[in-house]
């Protein structure tokens, strides 16, 4: 009878890991539509940079020869079109650093292995999540961080960007027009405390209960799986042993409170029982 | 087109790079003086006291989209022609361009030069030749009140 309850605790683990992980790259897949909106521009930009660098060339050599055989000193207009090459040079430099900086984030997000529990800065871990959602937010949303300085964190790291990815994520869909998010971080003692907040439109009293269980959504076809927060709680909670909870206002926007102990090794559990402020 | 016969051509991106890219080709290229904004209202504020014969914009900008300033192109300067340059390759926003603002022609990022420049060598063309049959029109309609003018004072000197 044990061995049965072991063997389908198992089953019921993998089933959650694959869960998490389908859920991941469904974040990722809608993330990328945004990462290549990001990238579409500089490569434009490159690509009609070498077509211009390419024509200026012909047209340099041309005024090379024509001088050469005049026996005169290069014009005036050689000089100009030098200053289009050398500009065109460094916009190039900008729209390469640009598309490396987009790819850099996106490695660090999908790379992490989340088997492993690491110690990492929170921090910068929200830094590479902004940095990728940025792309979709840029030109609606001001991203305000206020970070203090903070313990590393003993977590899994894949987990957690899995995590602020998706309060993020929410967080940019609650704001319809224009808005701000927020996100600050604070040490507490033993933990540390991350919070998201939007200028958006709130979240309904009739839904507020609902809103961590499985399958519920309030969004339309395709732009939520419904599982986004349940599986938020499961890492925060009963991976890590935090606590999430959030303060909402309608028509004035949401935040979202996470509470992460700095040490794994050793947590009692009754930390995990501690009530939750809601 | 200015008194001296230069075309006017307004790049509107928020990205500033993509502004130095097609400015240094039509500077290349081309003797059309650009006028480059990072900033859709600044554009449009640009586009209420100065003639120009083609605004070509990004969609997605912060505060005013690429359709809503050409509608103000088009409110401003009904003759100069309206280019939509996005990487937003939305089937919605080409559509909504096209109907509600009138759009001349719809280009998607990354942009090809030579197709570019086509597009706006032709629309100068046909900003121009707008402009000259706005002022025929206003010729004949000139003519034709002094040709009634006449035929009244015709009239009179008859009956």
């Amino acid at each position: 009878m044990s061995d049965e309850v072991a063997r389908l605790r198992e089953e019921l683990d993998l089933a959650t890991q694959k869960l998490i992980e389908s859920h991941k790259m469904a974040s990722l897949g809608r993330l990328s539509a945004s990462v290549i909106h990001e990238i579409r521009t500089p490569i434009g930009s490159i690509l009609s940079n070498n077509d211009v660098i390419l024509r200026s060339l012909d047209k340099l050599k041309q005024l090379l020869a024509d001088a050469r055989k005049q026996g005169a000193p290069p014009t005036e207009q050689s000089l100009d079109v030098l200053d289009i090459i050398a500009g065109l040079a460094a916009v190039d430099k900008i729209a390469c650093e640009r598309i490396s900086s987009v790819i850099r984030s996106l490695k660090t997000f999908a790379r992490v292995n989340e088997g492993e529990l690491a110690r990492v800065n929170i921090n910068d871990l929200l830094t590479n999540t902004l940095k990728l959602t940025a792309a979709s937010f840029r030109r609606r949303i001001e991203t305000v961080t206020d970070f203090s300085e903070l313990p590393e964190v003993e977590c899994y790291p894949g987990l957690l960007n899995q995590v602020f990815l998706n309060l993020i994520v929410n967080a940019g869909q609650a704001i319809e027009n224009e808005g701000t998010i927020t996100v600050k971080t604070r040490a507490e003692g033993e933990r540390v405390h991350i919070s998201v907040a939007d200028t958006g439109r709130g979240i309904p009293p009739e839904v507020r209960e609902r809103i961590f269980a499985a399958g519920f959504t309030t969004k339309p076809m395709g732009e939520g799986t419904g599982l986004g927060l349940s599986i938020t709680r499961e890492i925060v909670e009963d991976t890590h042993g935090g606590c999430i909870w959030f303060d909402t206002e309608v028509g004035r926007g949401t935040t979202f409170h996470v509470q992460l102990p700095v040490e794994q090794k050793g947590r009692s559990d009754a930390w995990r029982t501690t009530d939750r402020p809601m | 087109m200015a008194d001296n016969g230069q075309a006017h051509v307004m790049l509107v991106d928020d990205e500033d790079m993509v502004i130095t890219s097609i400015r240094a080709f039509l500077q290349l290229e081309t003797d059309y003086a650009v006028h480059g904004f990072t900033s859709p209202e600044e554009a449009a504020g640009h586009l209420r006291t100065n003639p120009v014969d083609v605004v070509v914009t990004d969609y997605l900008m912060p505060r005013m989209n690429g359709i809503q300033l050409l509608s103000k192109a088009r409110e401003y300067q009904p003759e100069a022609a309206r280019v939509l340059l996005t990487g937003h390759a939305d089937k919605q926003s080409a559509i909504q361009a096209i109907n509600d603002v009138g759009l001349y022609q719809y280009l998607e990022k990354p942009w090809d030069n030579s197709q570019l420049l086509l597009v706006i060598q032709s629309a100068i063309e046909r900003t121009q030749l707008l402009r000259k049959l706005r002022s025929k029109v206003e010729e004949l309609d000139a003519a034709h009140t002094n040709l009634k003018d006449v035929q009244g004072r015709l009239l009179r000197a008859f009956l």
